[in-house]
């Protein structure tokens, strides 16, 4: 398959005044500011095929949303090559912007006190769409969307998760060949996000369309994308396929007891207890050897359990196990 | 009283803390300063036949006077309507001390930094303009402008009052405002109305005494008028309290009894 | 530039659709700012009552003058009502989201909002203009001219203040209140200015482009007057064009120091 985005050493620096306390700090800051520079991305190189999924995952302010940004033509890097279906996205921003659709999960590109109705039709004019392809398209969306209803409600009034729905439909609107999804699942509930990756998963698979996704989620992965590039600290950590990471990395769970007794011994595999306050037990369970509900079945029939979580380790975690992994360290 | 003085201490500090917005605030009285005194320094110049005559020296320094008072009163009602609608008031209401005198002292340390700060501002601008004004009636104009704030402040506290009954003071306060300009003489003073009794009004107005009282002094110093000017100050804060005070206990039997 | 011109009304229009969605707070501000402006609009009669001129300027020119930058503010706000807190929307970082959009961004940020105040404005400036004055209705294509290049030179500067956030965090209420300044400056007989000040309404401060210039077109036509007009028109956009796209430049460098 031909590449739709080859990345060469790409790096972006930031520079930004550290600012001084006080009345006398703003003043001297302003005529001699101290100026501190930061690698935001510091040089990465991939290509991403045609027709694939591919999440970029790390924690904050590990460089993904740089990547994405330089990659959608907003931010200039400081150096290094990109093109995406052949155009230097910083360069030729708005040829770009035709084939490309952005959402930005923590931006709004909808009015807010309008139905979103409204603001497709606007985004119809600002993408130069003829009407009855565009129709037809909506309607299409609409309907796997489930959106019926929410069409001729205002924004301001729909839960994040339907807002986030029509977000994801806008940027879907006038038929781009790749997606871009800056953390399309922040700050949403669980029914929401599944509905999101579901919707992503169906509709890109049926376009045959590219999405190139950020997240600190690490199941969002799992359920939309065929490959994982991990960045920390503006590097790429790791870059494979799904399924490999997975085996390796994402088949954690975390389990948490609280019981009446101060501790809780399970003679299992694949369990490491984590150090923590009395009548509180960490589990960490590797699923590759045992599964979570083996691990609760075992849990109840010992007695005296007052309450359970079963979480992802951090985001953090994650990067950092695979960063040891990787490294060799 | 304590518990004010703590308040008013409150007050005062806070604007410091946001010295920023002082500073813009002085900006901003300086500029319009200096647009109105271009303004009055043209038409004292010309002198045109059937022109009201103006006072010698012209209205560069009274303007200066109104808009420093105008400037240094704290938006009081916006943090009434916020409490009133917000609810915030009923934790207050559980509290010992009165609520609403504890919020005006609070907006009166506010105040007096802001006096302060524009004074000083207006002190180096006379210098820097080479003009003079009379030492005694700046002496009186610093006393009755604290006093004249005051009854800003009180004019204020209405409006945000207010909001026990309506969704929003703005309105209220929009037309209070432009009672100050029209009848408390921010442009310009009252006695330059043409119109006997609509200057006989505005005068004895809470406005004028609030602006046009305190600032003639600088133009026309003299005990007479420093003392009507007391006097007219000190029955417009006692009717005016009372009227804050009246209207505060029927809002919070509103509020009891009906809820917001 | 075809682009612009086909969306940019569907833009404005659907700002101002979200404008009227909370009818009581829209008819609220608009009928505010109407209240306002007629107060204002009656202390000019009251100064003209009393001083007949400044420096050559009559009541009806003052009317002009006021009709002229009501509207113009007016319709600044209802069709390009973003501009008044562009720099606030370039801090946040909203611009990212345009950017990934073919459409230039400017036109799309003019147009993300329509303020109801502004509609109070834009009536009793057309009011003033129709009523006081003192136009012919031959003049009328004229005073559309000098109004429309008013307009460009106001929003040109406003968007320009407005630039500053690219390069600096504080820009946000700095750019607001030179704007107002702006309007300040714009809302006084052009007599009153000299010197300095007069070197600024004609630079920095534009208020000699935005309304006394176009003045002095609808008194006294002329080439010389309408050539000014007109060229300071083409010069601000000009500059602030340039402006503008040299701070989106630095934006898209990740120089401009945003909150996202």
């Amino acid at each position: 398959m031909s590449a739709v985005i080859t990345v060469q050493t790409l790096t972006k620096q930031y520079r930004y005044a550290r600012r001084r306390t006080g009345a006398l700090g703003a003043i001297t800051g302003a005529f001699a500011p101290d100026f501190q520079t930061i690698e935001a991305v510091a040089g990465v190189s991939f290509e991403i095929a045609a027709g694939e999924r591919v999440a970029i995952i790390g924690p904050n302010g590990a460089g993904k949303s740089t990547t994405l940004k330089m990659l959608s033509g907003v931010l200039e890097p400081s150096s290094g090559q990109a093109r995406v279906f052949g155009l230097v996205p910083w360069r030729e921003r708005r040829a770009l912007a035709y084939r490309i659709g952005v959402v930005f999960g923590q931006r709004s590109q909808l009015w807010g006190e309008l139905p979103a109705r409204d603001s497709f039709a606007l985004l119809r004019r600002i993408y130069d769409q003829d009407e009855t392809a565009f129709a037809a398209r909506l309607g299409r969306l609409v309907e796997q969307f489930g959106l019926g209803e929410l069409l001729d409600q205002p924004v301001s009034r729909m839960s994040l998760g339907q807002r986030m729905r029509c977000e994801i439909t806008a940027s879907l609107l006038h038929g781009p060949d790749l997606l871009f999804l800056d953390e399309p699942t922040i700050g949403l509930d669980i029914t929401a996000k599944a509905a999101i990756r579901d919707f992503i998963t169906e509709h890109a698979r049926g376009q045959g369309q590219t999405v190139v996704l950020t997240s600190h989620d690490t199941r969002d992965i799992e359920l939309v994308c065929d490959r994982v590039i991990v960045i920390n600290q503006g590097r790429i950590v790791v870059d494979q396929p799904t399924d490999q990471l997975r085996r390796q990395f994402l088949a954690r769970k975390r389990v948490t007891l609280q019981s009446a007794a101060p501790r809780i011994t399970l003679d299992l595999p694949g369990l490491t207890v984590l150090p923590s306050q009395p009548h509180t037990s960490v589990l960490d369970v590797d699923t590759r050897l045992v599964r979570v509900e083996q691990v609760i079945a075992a849990a109840l029939a010992g007695g005296g359990i007052e309450d359970i979580t079963i979480e992802d380790p951090p985001m953090e975690e994650v990067v950092r196990e695979i960063y040891l992994a990787t490294t060799g360290a | 009283m304590a518990s004010a003085l703590q308040a008013l201490r409150m007050g005062a500090l806070g604007a410091l803390a946001g010295w920023p917005v002082l500073v813009g605030r002085a900006i901003f009285y300086l500029v319009a300063l200096a647009v109105l005194s271009a303004l009055w320094g043209k038409v004292a110049s010309e002198r045109l036949a059937g022109a009201l005559p103006l006072p010698a020296g012209g209205l560069a320094l009274y303007v200066g006077a109104t808009e420093w008072i105008m400037l240094s009163i704290p938006s009081i009602h916006l943090r009434l309507e916020d409490d009133i609608r917000s609810g915030a008031l009923e934790t207050h209401l559980l509290r010992p001390k009165l609520y609403l005198v504890l919020r005006i002292a609070e907006s009166l340390g506010d105040m007096l930094v802001r006096l302060a700060t524009l004074g000083l501002a207006a002190l180096g601008l006379l210098a820097l303009s080479g003009r003079s004004a009379p030492a005694e009636g700046l002496a009186c104009l610093a006393a009755s402008a604290i006093l004249g704030g005051v009854i800003g402040l009180l004019l204020y506290t209405l409006v945000g009052l207010s909001g026990f009954w309506v969704r929003r003071t703005l309105p209220a306060y929009l037309v209070i405002q432009k009672l100050m300009f029209l009848l408390g003489g921010l442009f310009a003073p009252v006695s330059l109305y043409t119109s006997a009794a609509f200057r006989r009004l505005s005068e004895a107005s809470p406005f004028a005494a609030q602006l046009y009282w305190p600032s003639v002094q600088l133009i026309a110093p003299s005990a007479a008028v420093f003392a009507r000017a007391l006097a007219l100050q000190a029955a417009w804060i006692a009717v005016l309290s009372l009227a804050a005070a009246a209207i505060w206990r029927a809002g919070v039997r509103k509020l009891l009894r009906q809820g917001i | 530039m075809g682009g612009v011109l086909s969306t940019y009304p569907l833009q404005a229009a659907a700002a101002i659709r979200a404008s009227l969605a909370d009818r009581t707070n829209f008819l609220l501000q608009m009928g505010g700012m109407a209240v306002n402006n007629g107060f204002f609009l009656a202390l000019w009669v009251l100064f003209f009552a009393g001083f007949r001129s400044v420096g050559g300027w009559g009541a009806a020119d003052m009317a002009l003058l006021l009709g002229l930058i009501m509207t113009i503010v007016g319709i600044s706000g209802v069709a390009f009502g973003g501009y008044r807190d562009m720099a606030g929307t370039i801090l946040s970082g909203e611009i990212d989201a345009l950017l990934t959009q073919p459409k230039p961004v400017l036109g799309r940020l003019l147009s993300r909002d329509s303020l109801p105040s502004a509609w109070g404005d834009l009536v009793v400036g057309l009011v003033i203009l129709v009523g006081f004055g003192r136009l012919s209705w031959v003049q009328a294509p004229l005073a559309l001219g000098a109004l429309a290049c008013g307009l460009v030179v106001y929003l040109s500067a406003a968007t320009a203040f407005a630039s500053l956030a690219f390069w600096a965090r504080g820009a946000r209420s700095f750019a607001r209140d030179l704007t107002d300044f702006l309007i300040l400056f714009s809302s006084y007989p052009g007599s009153i200015f000299s010197g300095a000040s007069k070197l600024v309404v004609y630079t920095l401060m534009p208020a000699g482009f935005i309304v006394l210039a176009p003045v002095r077109l609808l008194r006294a036509p002329g080439l010389g007057a309408a050539g000014v007009v007109v060229g300071a028109a083409v010069v601000y956009a000009l500059i602030t064009l340039a402006v503008f796209q040299l701070g989106l430049a630095r934006y898209r460098r990740g120089l401009t120091p945003t909150s996202g």
